[in-house]
């Protein structure tokens, strides 16, 4: 215990009644890594997360630490923390009583007494001097932190971070989640965080796992999976996308009548992602792809088409242009606002990334 | 990455030795769950399925006779006897003289006593949710006493107050009215029940008014319904679940009510309870068990369409936003106010008449011989512990009794009541199965079970070569112990369940056990429920009437309400009122401290 963990799950499945939250859900997290499950409310991700925990019965498939088999094991042999939602600090004990509960089941480390470890885990998360407190005269963003501290205190294998920040405003949050990064990687804990807010698990996150109606759908690097979505889903999850659906046609993509240079969707260029098991096969039939707000830029030019400007947003470093498009909804981000009502909009064929084919709008199945 | 940090973050990261609990930590909900089941199997559902096997089996066979000739007797079923047996020629006859029959008589009084329930109890409710006055709060908490008043206290406090000597006589005599003789009439057991039951039906309708948003009222106002349209609309529709559930509970408790009307009503206007009761003195045991098999199948019946209806409301609304209470003394009123203060004064009257008169004439009676002021029954009570014959009923041993059966209670009831809130707040199908398995004691009359200890364990039974018998002391605190354990579970688990599961759930990935998570995290935070349910089951206890009067039979294990029975026999209600008073004393001091620990009874 204490030394290397790393964390696998295969062939999860769970059902509630009627209700699957996991399909068959594998995943491996490296020993030290900062892992997030992220997606929409309902994707199964908390469901992952208390599946590692063991608060779950699982259906079917299985969850190792290292080589540990944990089915059968209960909560409080699996070595894990726990931080959730609403931080579930008891409200009839003290700060110091939080922090020093999973010391009872535990010997504490290096010999240190138990007021020790309390002090120095308090003192982690600059906490110091609230021991003598009750949980309810402290503020959102310190309870977060005496949660983090008492999760961390019996010195668990594994980290659950369960939407530690949602309850949180926007500001802290942001605070908060630096610090907890850097608690994580200063301890080298392998972690597993829960989050529905795309943004915070691009920020914080070794690897990300998106995850969808119970499936993961892509695990990649955050640049990874932003910049290269394997799937449908994750290409308008994760921040503003356009997806556009096309014919391949002469090494084009024809959408709507318009030809455009789309870097891979010439079948010679091979996979997107490098890998190619995993390229999507596009040499002929129809393809999607995407192109960021971002890389969609005004102006005339040979890979462009014309749209009707519908609505303005200012945020603040950028305009969020809205614009139809023969029906088709697009969205782009440029630093001045439009001046006319029609643009004509253009894009490098090497800021468009091919999603996989099939013109069906629903999500595309993962690949594996 | 900084250095120093590095290495006493890595310090902090090394761990350990676990030192989880045992086997016996580890699985002990399990085993207190199993537990818990054997308990009532052996005190609960064994006496009663004796009782359900005395009334099908005669010298060892299986006959449905019995059931036939109980069913088919107009004695019992009035005209419904003859259409059960399918002799229709004869039910004219049958409703000339015998329409009802017992249990058409039983229904028809309960029915009468849950409507006066809910007229006496519905007022109440609106005085309590939509006036502020001061003691408000305290007589609202004071509608919980009728589950701790034991019930013949209740009922010789009534026949004090109805007596021809009594205090409603000399009422209506200063206002040239009476006298009237209330005892031994149908009136006087409605009134009784309404003692009872009207504060149960407000205190659940005064729940649903409080919990009612305003805000809809004042939508409904805006899209321009008057007053009294919003009234029946929108706030009318809320509050009805409640009453209704107030009232089909009444049924249940009057249909089965028995100290009250052996007291008020004695043998003439018997109920089925009663009924069995008389039976079970006779030693006629398979016409009683009979009776109680139809009682109890009818009971719960009732009982879980109540459980269906009370589960369908649960959850509806829990937005608390009432409307503002309107002061009792406006200091400039309207004629409309004026008029309701009014209508509230009358009923504030009433009010004190029916539930203050009783207990006072009860004390008063205690106080009062034929000369006057008079310590005489208490000196009497004090004489006869100290030189009553053995087979004479000591008061003193009553009191202790009562107070060992109480403690022992506690002691079986607590921890049931305990195990089964935690089994069952887990939600799923099987602890819905197991709720309804655990709660049906409160649909089986004290009677039954009583009668169902004392045929099976109590006169034993044949294990193998082994006789198996308990004591009569034994089988009553188990009785009260299955009596009281419903409380226990109705004032933890709305706690329980409105604990955070995430609560249990950072306790165990710490390293606690289950059962460690509930000793230290749940059970605290729940106290003031445990507490409650405490003081309800020791309550319970100390007030158990039914089955104890049973089991106490030609014993000396009676206790303080059996005393007050045997008391009243004697041809003044003196040393039976002196007794009740004791009880009252000791019954009062337990009230206090449910309401010290916040006790909570909303159902």
């Amino acid at each position: 215990m204490g030394g290397v963990t790393d964390l696998h799950l295969s062939g999860v499945s769970k059902s509630f009644g009627d209700v699957a939250a996991l399909r068959d859900v594998s995943l491996e997290v490296a020993d030290g890594e900062f892992f997030t499950l992220v997606g929409p409310s309902g994707c199964g991700k908390t469901t992952t997360l208390r599946a590692i925990a063991g608060f779950e019965t699982l259906d079917a498939g299985d969850v190792r630490f290292g080589d540990r088999e944990m089915s059968g094991v209960a909560p409080e042999d699996r070595d894990v923390g726990v931080v959730f939602q609403n931080y579930a600090l008891f409200p009839h004990m003290t700060v110091t009583e939080n922090v020093g509960y999973g010391l009872r089941f535990r010997e504490t480390p290096g010999g240190q007494s138990r007021e020790e470890r309390v002090g120095d885990l308090l003192e982690l998360v600059d906490l110091a001097g609230f021991g003598e407190r009750d949980p309810d005269e402290l503020s959102g963003g310190q309870r977060q932190r005496v949660a983090l501290a008492r999760a961390l205190a019996p010195g668990p294998d594994v980290l659950l971070l369960d939407e530690p920040m949602s309850a949180l405003d926007a500001r802290l949050r942001q605070s908060l989640r630096t610090q907890v990064k850097r608690i994580q990687s200063d301890l080298g804990i392998t972690t597993v965080y829960v989050t529905h807010d795309q943004e915070e698990a691009l920020a914080v996150s070794d690897r990300v796992a998106v995850m969808n109606d119970g499936r993961v759908e892509q695990v990649g690097t955050p640049e990874d999976v932003y910049r290269s979505p394997e799937t449908r889903f994750v290409a308008e999850f994760l921040g503003d996308n356009n997806v556009f659906e096309g014919e391949v046609r002469d090494g084009d993509v024809v959408v709507a009548g318009t030809a455009f240079r789309v870097e891979g969707a010439d079948a010679s260029a091979g996979s997107p992602a490098g890998d190619p098991a995993l390229a999507p096969d596009v040499s002929e039939g129809s393809v999607a792809f995407c192109v960021r707000p971002e890389h969609l830029e005004l102006g005339p030019g040979s890979n462009s088409f014309e749209a009707t400007v519908e609505a303005v947003e200012f945020l603040g470093e950028s305009f969020r242009v809205h614009l139809d498009w023969d029906g088709r909804e697009v969205v782009l981000r440029e630093s001045e606002r439009p001046t006319t009502d029609r643009v004509r909009v253009g894009f490098d064929p090497e800021d468009a990334h091919v999603i996989a084919g099939g013109r069906a709008g629903k999500a595309v199945e993962p690949s594996r | 990455m900084r250095g120093a940090d590095k290495s006493r973050a890595s310090d902090l990261r090394v761990t350990t030795t676990r030192g989880a609990g045992g086997w016996l930590e580890r699985r002990a909900l399990a085993v207190l769950g199993a537990a818990t089941a054997v308990v009532l199997a052996v005190v609960f559902y064994y006496p009663v399925l004796t009782v359900f096997a005395d009334a099908v089996r005669v010298g060892g066979e299986w006959t449905p006779e019995i059931v036939r000739e109980v069913i088919t007797d107009p004695f019992y079923f009035g005209v419904l006897a003859p259409i059960f047996g399918g002799d229709f020629a004869q039910v004219g006859d049958v409703a000339a003289n015998t329409p009802l029959g017992l249990f058409g008589f039983t229904a028809y009084q309960a029915a009468l006593s849950t409507i006066a329930s809910v007229l006496l109890g519905v007022p109440g409710a609106y005085v309590l949710s939509r006036y502020d006055f001061p003691g408000r709060r305290t007589i609202r908490s004071l509608t919980i006493l009728p589950f701790v008043l034991p019930s013949i206290m209740v009922a010789i406090g009534f026949v004090a107050f109805f007596g021809s000597n009594g205090p409603l006589n000399d009422l209506l005599a200063l206002v040239g009215l009476g006298p009237v003789n209330l005892l031994f009439t149908l009136e006087a057991i409605v009134v009784a029940h309404a003692f009872y039951n009207a504060p149960l039906v407000a205190r659940v309708t005064t729940a649903a008014w409080e919990s009612v948003d305003a805000r809809m009222v004042e939508t409904a106002r805006s899209l321009g319904a008057n007053p009294w349209r919003a009234f029946r609309d929108v706030l009318a529709p809320q509050l009805l679940p409640a009453i209704l559930t107030g009232a089909l509970l009444t049924f249940v408790f009057t249909f089965m009510s028995f100290p009250i009307v052996l007291a008020l009503g004695g043998f003439q206007l018997a109920t089925v309870e009663v009924w069995i009761y008389s039976l079970v003195q006779q030693l006629d045991y398979a016409e009683a068990a009979t009776l109680a098999v139809v009682e109890t199948v009818l009971s719960l019946v009732l009982t879980y369409a109540y459980l269906r209806y009370e589960a369908r409301q649960a959850g509806a609304n829990r937005a608390a936003n009432p409307p503002a209470r309107k002061r009792l003394l406006p200091d400039d009123p309207t004629p409309t106010a004026a008029l309701e203060r009014a209508a509230v004064g009358v009923y504030a009257l009433v009010v004190a008449v029916v539930f203050v008169g009783p207990l006072v004439s009860m004390v008063a009676e205690s106080l009062t011989g034929p000369q006057g002021f008079t310590l005489q029954y208490y000196e009497f009570l004090v004489e006869r512990q100290a030189t009553g014959a053995d087979f004479q009923t000591k008061p003193g041993l009553a009191v202790r009794n009562s107070l060992l059966f109480g403690a022992a209670t506690l002691l079986v009831a607590l921890p049931m009541g305990v195990t089964i809130s935690v089994l069952t707040t887990r939600g799923g199908r099987g602890s819905r199965l197991a709720d309804a398995a655990a709660m049906a004691p409160l649909a089986v009359s004290g009677v039954v079970v009583g009668l169902g200890m004392l045929r099976g364990l109590v006169f034993g039974v044949e294990v193998g070569d082994h006789r198996v018998q308990i004591a009569g002391v034994t089988a009553i605190v188990a009785a009260h112990a299955v009596a009281a354990y419903p409380f226990v579970v109705r004032n933890v688990s709305p706690l329980l369940s409105g604990l955070d599961r995430s609560m249990v759930e950072s306790a165990r990935a710490l390293g606690a056990t289950r059962a460690r998570a509930l000793l230290d995290v749940e059970l605290p935070l729940v106290a003031s429920g445990v507490a409650a349910g405490a003081a309800f089951a020791f309550a319970i206890s100390i007030g158990e009437f039914d089955s104890t009067v049973i089991l106490a039979t030609g014993s000396s294990s009676y206790t303080m309400p059996v005393a007050v029975e045997r008391y009243i026999g004697n041809r003044t209600l003196g040393p039976a009122t002196a007794m009740g008073t004791v009880l009252l004393g000791v019954t009062s001091l337990s009230f206090v401290v449910i309401d010290r620990l916040g006790g909570r009874w909303e159902a």
